[in-house]
């Protein structure tokens, strides 16, 4: 890809909790659009600015950096970026942004930017919360520390914004990079190393070819002998990664005291004891964990509540466009594929959006509150001992309603190993789609009766299944977190932010990105699974479709039943006849040992799209026109026997069999879908597959053969 | 100079300078999170389940886990 010189790039950074993404989203506003960076799900947030003339730049949001000595995936992006001048997304500029009451750990990335040479606007943010006395001084400081312009602004008041927008025109129009004396002077080594890198690639800049000298190993631009080249002069002139690492963050640390001492002379210092105050409880040993689970008992009830009826307004549309299209333009293959196809998967999909909006939605706002990075520390040691990290509690307990949007929360999991287990195992918790299926099958296992005088039965079951997936959660984990290898190292060392007020316009724009990608990423699979599904259960080899359709419609006539049985009977002997028929007959000897006949067959075989088509699977087998009648369905499959026997197809035998299949097994397009988009490979979610699967079998094997 | 305390051996309320660093890979993640030499940390309290502690900085507060910790020397004021 070659740099397009014709759009500046800028490129915001800064630490993370700097204010940066809300002045991203006061800049940008609606005109920004995510994508991931090449090779890596890290968003990447592009949005573009107007700078007047009819010239616009790109504002590219850089994740958050503490140092170019970088610990997680997310800094390493920035870092290969900005020392890759040759790099699409190289910055013409820097907007730097820095929180005025942080300015000690904020101003060390910044130096760093400027030895670059990269030219920069430094953003003083916060400065609300400083006393007014001493801010000139502090912006006169920095400004003649770093060389570049300083304003002094805040983003959460909206204070001095103008002023940015106004600035960014010169800043750009600056044509050389900048040229003063580094700030950091290098030691003998490191000069020598550098220069011995700097000729070897022909770079202009020393302070660069030091960093590339710390990194080359991960450097995604260097090639692999350059990699071998480098690493031969590191080792010839005894460069010693870490100490000269260190060395350099607390010589710059140094050379910033006095700015430093006038920015805490500033400070008034009264957030603080706020954020103690609440922190008292909120992190309390023992009312912290129960502060905790009451929160995440509120989200999940209101992701239940709350999304019932946008949920059935959606289901309703969808069903009366259905009607619509067969009303106007008759019963035809097309209309047929329309609406029992592509529509029906397309509803399947955006059924789920209002619970995952809501989810999103009170999941950004504890992160933007700073509640989050509390869980984490909380949480952690626990997590730690599964193979996972703090932040992993959140994403299961997110996968209560939906492992789809579980499994995106796991970004902010920095230890690949430690994500990809909490991606790998988040399935396992029972969602929602689980529920129908769960309804209409415990039935046949557990009475409707009362137990100790005061629990339900079937309640007590239904808890049984949920403990069941927690179980397999820490099982998998704990297997997962001895095979998978990773040689980075875990880390819990987490900023615990100040608490501030949630601004409203970041938690929207998280929402309608979150949403979106939904709709997009598992939207596109879905339809496909659901278009091929519609293929498989409307057609059959050679004429078997015709002798079903006319063998039933002679029996029908026989027994003198009304249009809608005829129909209902036609339709289930043209399922046995179609290729899903086929198929389900083809599994039934694999199955058989489960307690399932052909028509569960189809069922488990249909229900890998989305788990809930079990019941809508069992209705069209079972002659049943509508799935909303679930006592039907459930008296009709009460009376269904073994042919040839008056063995009950569901006697509880097989029915459990069947909720302990449910609970394990992975029937779901769009989690298998997100999986592959977050991990990028298409091996984790085969594994994720075959793994839930043989859960899935010999749980329900088990149980069955213990029970009959 | 090295004191012979690290940080995880405060209890709850105590305060300490940092005297030294062990240096290890996340040594300068130490020092960005604003854990350096002379820098003055207070142990607020143990996190619910063990395994990392709740400190407290001149202007900010962050978690470090007990082997984290252990890497930091400090000595009382």
């Amino acid at each position: 890809m070659e740099k397009n010189k014709n759009t500046p790039i800028i490129a915001l950074l800064g630490n993370p909790n700097s204010g940066k993404s809300s002045l991203f989203n006061l800049l940008t506003g609606l005109r920004q659009e995510v994508s991931n960076f090449p090779g890596v799900t890290i968003d990447k947030k592009v949005g573009t600015l107007a700078l007047g003339d009819h010239t616009s730049a790109k504002i590219i949001d850089f994740p958050g950096t503490y140092s170019l000595f970088p610990n997680s995936a997310e800094e390493k992006i920035v870092i290969n970026t900005l020392l890759n001048p040759n790099d699409p997304l190289y910055p013409d500029a820097v907007v730097y942004v820095a929180d005025i009451t942080q300015l000690d750990r904020h101003l060390i990335l910044a130096t760093q930017v400027r030895d670059l040479g990269i030219q920069m606007l430094f953003v003083l943010n916060m400065i609300d919360l400083v006393d007014p006395g001493t801010q000139k001084e502090l912006s006169t400081k920095i400004s003649s520390f770093l060389g570049c312009e300083v304003i002094l602004a805040s983003v959460r008041e909206d204070i001095n914004m103008g002023q940015i927008k106004d600035a960014l025109p010169s800043l750009l129009g600056i044509d050389s990079h900048m040229t003063h004396q580094a700030l950091y002077t290098l030691n003998p080594v490191e000069l020598q190393m550098s220069e011995q890198v700097k000729t070897y690639l022909g770079l202009h800049n020393q302070y660069q070819a030091k960093l590339i000298a710390h990194h080359f190993h991960w450097l995604t631009f260097l090639s692999d002998e350059q990699k071998k080249q480098i690493r031969s002069l590191v080792s010839q002139n005894g460069f010693e990664d870490i100490r000269l690492q260190v060395e350099e963050t607390m010589s710059r640390y140094q050379m910033q005291q006095n700015i430093v001492k006038v920015a805490a002379r500033s400070s008034k210092g009264s957030k603080q004891t706020f954020t103690d105050n609440i922190d008292n409880w909120i992190t309390h040993r023992i009312l912290g964990p129960l502060i905790f689970f009451a929160i995440m008992l509120f989200v999940f009830q209101a992701i239940f509540t709350w999304s019932s009826l946008p949920m059935e307004w959606i289901e309703s549309g969808f069903a009366s466009l259905g009607s619509l299209v067969t009303d106007q333009f008759g019963i035809s293959w097309w209309t047929d594929l329309l609406v029992n196809g592509i529509l029906a998967g397309l509803g399947g999909v955006l059924v789920f959006v209002p619970q995952i909006a809501i989810l999103f939605l009170l999941l950004a706002l504890l992160e933007e509150s700073g509640y989050m990075s509390r869980v984490v520390y909380m949480f952690d040691n626990i997590m730690h001992k599964f193979g996972m990290n703090g932040r992993s509690m959140v994403a299961l307990i997110s996968s209560g309603a939906c492992a789809i949007p579980a499994i995106m929360s796991t970004r902010t999991i920095s230890n690949p190993k430690e994500r990809l287990i909490t991606i790998m195992v988040s399935p396992l918790i029972s969602c929602s789609a689980r529920l129908p299926v769960y309804a209409i099958l415990i039935g046949f296992v557990v009475p409707d009766v009362m137990v100790f005088g005061f629990f339900q039965a079937q309640g007590l079951a239904f808890m049984g299944l949920y403990l069941l997936g927690i179980l397999g959660v820490f099982v998998t984990s704990l297997v997962l977190k001895q095979v998978i290898k990773s040689d980075s190292p875990s880390y819990l060392m987490i900023e615990l932010p100040n608490y501030k007020p949630p601004l409203w316009k970041n938690v929207a724009l998280t929402v309608k990105e979150k949403v979106g990608s939904f709709i997009i990423g598992a939207g596109k699979i879905i339809m496909i699974i659901s278009i091929l599904l519609w293929l498989g259960a409307s057609f059959g080899p050679g004429d078997k479709m015709e002798l079903a359709t006319a063998q039933a419609t002679a029996e029908a006539a026989k027994l003198q039943v009304d249009e809608t049985t005829t129909q209902n009977m036609i339709g289930a002997s043209k399922l046995e006849a179609s290729y899903i028929g086929h198929l389900g007959k083809f599994i039934e000897p694999a199955i058989r040992p489960l307690g399932y006949d052909w028509k569960i067959g189809i069922a488990l075989l249909t229900s890998f799209a989305a788990r809930e088509v079990f019941v809508g699977t069992m209705a069209t087998i079972y002659s049943i026109g509508s799935d909303s009648d679930e006592k039907t369905i459930r008296e009709k499959m009460a009376s269904e026997v073994r042919p040839g026997t008056s063995i009950q197809v569901y006697n509880p035998a097989t029915s459990l069999s069947l909720l302990v299949f449910y609970v394990f097994a992975m029937q779901c397009m769009s989690t298998l879908a997100v999986t592959k988009k977050e991990t990028n490979t298409w091996k984790w979610p085969i594994i994720q597959f075959i793994f839930m699967s043989i859960m899935a079998y010999v749980g329900a094997f088990v149980v069955y053969q213990w029970m009959s | 100079m090295r004191g012979n305390k690290t940080l995880d051996t405060l209890l709850p309320g105590e305060s300490a300078y940092v005297t030294q660093l062990v240096e290890n890979p996340y040594t300068c993640k130490l020092m960005t999170l604003g854990i350096i030499p002379q820098c003055v940390v207070t142990m607020v309290r143990k996190a619910p389940f063990g395994g990392a502690f709740y400190i407290k900085l001149d202007n900010h507060q962050m978690a470090v886990r007990v082997e984290e910790a252990k890497s930091i020397y400090v000595e009382k004021s």
